[in-house]
């Protein structure tokens, strides 16, 4: 079910730019698209889940116009917003119930199992008559991810899936995903970038609202392979001094000390060694080559 | 101090900044200002016309509304303040500081108050400036006292929020819950209003502890005002010192419930805990469900990461499955209403109150009736109806806002189902929410009836009523506010506009807005009559919400195409989708217009066209203008009808009547008469022609006032005859203003269809401030005793003095026609019956009218000392209860009447019911048409009850001594020879069969 966006470009009331002539090719595969917060993931997802129109651009899901053919679109989608919230004084299996029979699922039976395979899958099941409103803010999204894949969609889009959920819970989901995922087009945004290492065959990164990257995760890293240095640092001036020099793409901290990677073609200096390209060295090299232009 | 200060100022800054507390300003803004600045807003502008508006009695009665209404804002502003830290979880952060219990509550408190004295300064403001209003009627304004505003504001609103702030907090502090904060307002406002009918009803004639305990006022305040003349209210305040009525009541109540308001303060500070420890000591219900929960959660075992698979399932998209969403949508907002409390505070209030409207409704200013379905209805459905309106309003706006609200609109927006399919549920649920809450009415109703063991329910006028009449305005309404709020941005704006124009609906109505296709929602009003069921006003309200319903649900249509779908909601954004979705919603919006339009011009046709449309202004003017040009001729003479012939015949089923009579004239004055001039009030006379050549002067427009000139004068003492045509056609229906005399069962019109000789001083318009608006001057008083022209005229018929009677009326076959006299002949001819009424020698007052209902008989001799009577009772065969008490009655007052008085004239007396939309019983001769709204549903359920029916009966009759034998002229004291002697007389008749001490409780 390939998806094709063109030239997509939106600007709000209050003047943000939150997309600027995106074009992607989305195929049956999971697809991760990675940015830091307010870069225009959220924005690109509600208008592909057809919630919100471009100025212009295009959009076609296996020949459906999205933007004009909406009720069709989201018959195939399932689509799990960044922030949402519940009903209150409502339990998880009423509103699944519910929630299946909007998307037409109106075969008691089916809606029945479905319903009951997916409490088990997102380990609601103990708690399926409880309120929703007693939701942990785990258990909640968890929820969230149960309503997005009610009744087989051909489209999932999840905009932050794995916020807030406890790293089993992460990896579970991923493999729940990683087993649909096979058949069915998943869009999937996420800042954080191990969930695309593990889980996307393409992904796209994307700051401003433009695209800078797209591309299959390994073939990119290849790209950067043996221009990758790592080093301890001392002290913040010593850091500082090597920051105004070379392009330091990130910084982590190691039991209280500074590694700095940096991309230079060579070794940019005494004391850096060799290390192997990382998805998120790939990552924080396109947004901070986007910050300096 | 500085820690109390500072909690002190942050509660003002906060209420500085919530737009609560200018709401509640302006609400007392306007209401005061409306209180002056329009002479037909407000208790006391509606009332007696003299009292001024912002004097001292105005301030002080409007001060008490405000803070038995306000009540509910007393409630919710220290409520809140004390609840905040607790809702919103700061109470840890808080209690956690060495926080002193001063300077917390007193803080909190202090903040509070000055919060609400602010808000409620709306009184002091809006009056102040209601007072400058150019379009006021300045004539009731008075110059501006500060006394008259601060005494009132400090001694009743400062105290009264005192008290109540203070009970409010210190119940919010100890309980903590914010149902019981909402709640605790409602519940003293509504327990008060219950015990304020329960009080009036006893009748009780104590003023001095009712007033010392009223912890409102309104029982205080009448208790203290009661005996003042207008004079009084215009210059005194409430006594602080022991002058006056009830004396020093106002002091002891002030002291009393200030004193409460203390002692509530002192409890709260002795029980209120300053540790979190005891704070949440008692388990918060949700919080601790959410905290199992969670623990549960951590201690569950470990689960395989291996991801099953999905079962496929197929998805069916088509009329059935929208159908099926339509349902499951519907059942789920359903649900979502019916989970929360305030909906069932809701339909507490409504039960309560309707029970409680419900038990009065058999018993009004102490008298008891059966409380017959109509006036059930009356009670259950006309305390109900505010809470109807109110859920259409909340529910609408919830249902439109909740996908929002929850922030669940991500995922509900995207859900594969049409626009349509979603507002319909939505409409759906309010619509079911309502229907059961009618029924909850009836209910209520139907088990009030049986509890006063009165068992004939009329299950098919409640489902009239509630289900046909009412249902279909609460859905026009809901369409209403659904498109309302579905416009707006903003919730609480939707509120605004919603709950605007209802209210602004009576307020332009009283400024002479009345047009029912121009008043959103309006329809005309009716009265259902157990003689004549819903009758002629079926189609004036079928038309009207016909064309309401059907413009309400085209902007329901509207409020589709404009429904919020995704996260782009600029009205620019929605008009684009609105044109989107347009063409699907156009044959619906085609039908639903042109519904709108046919009923709409079928209603503008009937009520403009067949019918004259005249506002009451309109009216107003045209009585002013006959004042004005022909109030010169009240005192010309003119001849004085000796003799009335009359043929009559009323068509009961066209609301119409025709005829024709024949007046025999008499100069009785001392001059030659040249002119007969002819008032026509009702446009009801034509073909007026005199035995001797005459020609026409003069016409007034709408034939109110014709002169003619007769070729040869009138000598004194000759006579004349003049014949007419009288009659009234009923066309279609008008925009309210139905006359009341004609109905399909019960016609009841009088002399006033006749010509009446001169001019009628009774069309004046005596409502002082409709005068001073027509700029009439005051109006003119009665001569006073012994002033020779108007000795000579007759208090009721100025245009005659005894006549002589006779008549002949037909009507359709299955109705009976009265009119004065002894009957002499009924026949049946053409399907039609036919009577003929005579008075025979015996001489009447001019003063005669003519009934025609389908009745019931009674008939009865009475025997006295001057020969039989007959007594005869012609009543709605329902009506049943009160015919044995009229018959007693009537023999009663014969007996007594002919003992003390004089002889009776008569040798019959009739009482006929006629229906309930006037309510009066009036003496004609020997014949007394009695409304159904006034008796013939009487019953005496306690031995101090007023027997009203008893009472109403010897009234009338003392009439027929009282005004037919005894007729004063126009002159001062002449009303107390017929309405206080007649009054005296069913007195008298009422202390023979009662005794004395029933009497005084009767005259308290």
């Amino acid at each position: 079910m390939p998806l094709t966006i063109t030239d997509l470009s939106k600007t709000y009331p209050n003047g943000v730019r939150a997309l600027k002539n995106v074009s992607l090719t989305i195929g049956n595969n999971m697809f991760g698209l990675l940015g830091p917060n307010g870069a225009g993931k959220s924005s690109l997802m509600r208008t592909v889940a057809t919630l919100q129109d471009p100025d212009s651009g295009a959009i076609t899901l296996d020949g459906l116009n999205v933007l004009t053919q909406k009720n069709e679109v989201r018959k195939l989608l399932g689509y799990l917003p960044q922030e949402f919230g519940v009903y209150p004084k409502l339990s998880a299996v009423d509103m699944l119930n519910h929630l299946a029979v909007l998307k037409g699922v109106t075969a008691a039976g089916e809606r029945k199992e479905m319903v009951e395979a997916l409490l088990q899958q997102t380990n609601l099941w103990e708690v399926r008559k409880k309120a929703l409103s007693t939701y942990s803010g785990g258990m909640k999204q968890r929820f969230g991810i149960a309503q997005a894949l009610l009744a087989n969609p051909r489209l999932i889009i999840v905009d932050e899936p794995t916020a807030g959920l406890d790293p089993a819970e992460r990896n579970r989901f991923l493999n729940l995903l990683a087993s649909i995922g096979r058949e069915v087009t998943v869009i999937l945004s996420t800042h954080i970038v191990d969930d695309v290492r593990e889980l996307c065959s393409r992904m796209a990164i994307i700051a401003s609202g433009e695209v800078l990257l797209e591309g299959v995760p390994s073939e990119t890293l290849a790209a950067l392979e043996g221009q990758i240095w790592s080093r301890i640092v001392d002290t913040d001036d010593e850091f500082r001094a090597l920051e105004s020099e070379l392009h330091v793409i990130s910084t982590h901290l190691t039991a209280g000390q500074h590694e700095i990677r940096v991309f230079a073609p060579r070794s940019p200096g005494a004391g850096f060694r060799p290390v192997p390209s990382e998805l998120e060295d790939v990552y924080f090299l396109h947004l901070s080559r986007h910050a300096k232009n | 101090m500085a820690m109390f200060w500072e909690f002190f100022t942050f509660e003002i800054r906060f209420r500085i900044k919530s737009v609560s507390t200018y709401v509640y300003f302006l609400v007392w803004f306007a209401f005061s200002f409306l209180s002056v600045a329009s002479e037909s807003f407000g208790p006391v502008g509606n009332s007696n016309g003299k009292v001024l508006l912002n004097g001292p009695y105005a301030n002080s009665y409007n001060d008490l509304g405000s803070c038995l209404f306000g009540v509910i804002i007393i409630a919710a502003i220290f409520g809140t303040s004390i609840l905040r830290d607790f809702q919103r979880d700061t109470y840890q952060i808080l209690f956690t500081k060495p926080v002193s219990k001063f300077a917390y509550l007193g803080g909190r408190w202090a903040g509070s108050f000055v919060t609400t004295v602010f808000a409620f300064s709306g009184m002091l403001f809006g009056t102040f400036l209601g007072t400058f209003a150019p379009w006021a009627d300045h004539a009731r304004i008075g110059a501006n006292h500060p006394s008259w505003y601060i005494q009132p504001f400090l001694s009743i609103i400062v105290v009264q929020i005192f008290f109540m702030g203070s009970l409010f907090f210190t119940v919010a502090g100890l309980t903590r819950k914010i149902f019981v904060v909402y709640l605790q307002g409602v519940a003293l406002f509504m327990l008060y209003i219950i015990g304020l009918t329960v009080f009036s009803a006893t009748r009780s004639l104590e003023h001095f502890w009712s007033g010392i305990l009223d912890p409102v006022g309104l029982l205080l305040f009448n208790d203290i005002t009661r005996y003042w003349t207008v004079i009084e209210m215009n210059t005194h305040l409430l006594p602080w010192d022991f002058s006056g009525n009830s004396p020093g009541i106002f002091l002891y109540n002030r002291l009393l419930w200030t004193a409460v308001g203390l002692l509530s303060l002192g409890g709260l500070w002795t029980f209120f805990p300053m540790s979190i420890e005891a704070l949440t000591a008692r388990s918060q219900g949700k919080r601790a469900a959410k905290a199992r929960l969670q623990d549960a959660e951590e201690e569950r075992p470990i689960r395989s990461l291996v991801a099953g698979r999905l079962p496929r399932v197929r998805q069916i998209f088509g009329p059935g499955t929208s159908l099926a969403q339509y349902l499951s949508l519907t059942r789920l907002r359903i649900h979502t209403i019916t989970h929360e409390i305030p909906f069932w505070a809701i339909v507490g209030l409504l039960i309560v109150f309707a029970a409680n409207n419900g038990h009065f409704a058999g018993h009004a200013g102490g008298a008891d009736v059966w409380p017959v379905t109509y006036l059930m209805l009356q009670a259950v459905e006309g305390s109900a109806t505010l809470f109807f309106f109110i859920v259409a309003t909340l529910y609408a706006a919830e249902l439109i806002w909740r996908e929002r609200d929850n922030h669940f609109d991500g995922i509900h927006d995207a859900l594969p189902m049409s626009e349509t399919t979603d507002w319909i549920s939505k409409f759906t649920a309010i619509v079911l929410v309502e229907a059961v809450l009618l029924a909850v009415t009836m209910l209520v109703g139907i088990v009030m009836q049986t509890i006063a063991g009165y068992y004939r329910y009329e299950l098919l006028q409640y489902l009239k009523e509630l289900y046909i009449v009412t249902l279909p305005q609460i859905v026009a309404f809901t369409f209403f506010a659904l498109f309302i709020q579905t416009m707006v941005s903003n919730k609480f704006v939707g509120h605004g506009i919603v709950i605007g124009v209802f209210v602004l609906q009576p307020i332009l109505f009283s400024f002479g807005w009345e047009n029912t296709l121009y008043l959103p929602g309006a329809t005309p009003p009716y009265t259902y009559s157990d003689m004549n069921g819903y009758g002629h006003f079926v189609p004036a309200l079928f038309w009207s919400i016909a064309y309401w319903v059907s413009i309400f649900a085209f902007l329901g249509l509207v409020s589709i195409a404009y429904t919020r779908r995704g996260s782009d909601d600029s009205l620019g954004a929605r008009t684009r989708l609105a044109w989107r979705r347009a063409p699907r919603l156009v044959p619906a919006a085609t039908l639903l217009l042109l519904s709108a339009a046919g009923s709409g011009f079928w209603y503008f046709y009937n009520a403009h066209i067949l019918n004259e449309y005249l506002t009451a202004r309109d009216r107003r003017r045209i009585r002013a203008g006959y004042e004005r040009d022909f109030k010169q001729y009240e005192l010309l003479p003119q001849p004085k009808v000796t003799a009335v012939d009359a043929a009559v015949n009323i068509y009961p089923e066209r609301r119409s009547f025709d005829g024709t009579g024949r007046f025999t004239l008499q100069n009785k004055s001392a001059a030659p008469i040249t002119q007969v001039h002819v008032t026509d009030e009702q446009q009801s006379v034509s073909n007026v022609q005199f035995d001797r050549r005459f020609h026409l002067v003069s016409r007034a427009p709408r034939d109110l006032y014709s002169i003619y000139a007769l070729d040869r004068p009138l000598d004194p003492g000759e006579v004349l005859t003049l014949t007419f045509s009288v009659g009234h056609t009923t066309r279609g229906f008008r925009d309210g203003n139905e006359p009341a005399e004609f109905a399909y069962n019960g016609t009841f019109f009088d002399a006033g269809y006749f010509p009446q000789i001169g001019y009628d001083q009774g069309f004046e318009i005596d409502d002082p401030r409709r005068r001073r608006e027509e700029k009439l001057g005051p109006l003119e008083e009665m001569a006073p005793r012994g002033e020779p022209a108007h000795s000579r005229i007759n208090l009721f018929s100025p245009n005659s003095d005894w006549i002589t009677w006779h008549t002949v009326v037909s009507t359709s076959g299955e109705q009976v026609a009265i009119a004065p006299g002894y009957l002499q002949r009924a026949w049946q001819q053409d399907g039609r019956r036919f009577y003929e009424y005579s008075m025979g020698a015996t001489h009447i007052a001019n003063f005669y009218s003519y009934l025609s209902a389908r009745y019931t008989t009674r008939k009865e001799a009475y025997s006295g000392p001057y020969g039989p009577v007959n007594l005869e009772v012609y009543y709605d065969p329902a009506h049943i209860y009160d015919i044995e008490d009229m018959l007693a009655s009537s023999r009663a007052g014969l007996d007594y009447f002919q003992a003390h008085y004089s002889p009776f004239q008569f040798t019959q007396y009739r009482i006929m019911e006629f229906p309930r939309y006037r309510s009066f019983a009036q003496s004609f001769p020997n014949t007394v048409p009695y409304s159904e709204g006034i008796g013939f549903i009487g019953r005496m359920l306690h031995n101090d009850d007023v027997d009203l029916t008893y009472f109403v009966t010897a009234h009338e009759l003392g009439h027929q001594w009282w005004g037919h034998q005894l007729i004063g002229a126009q002159v001062q004291g002449s009303n107390m020879m017929s309405e206080t002697l007649a009054q005296y007389s069913a007195y008298m008749v009422m202390q023979q069969k009662y005794g004395k001490d029933y009497m005084r409780t009767l005259l308290s």
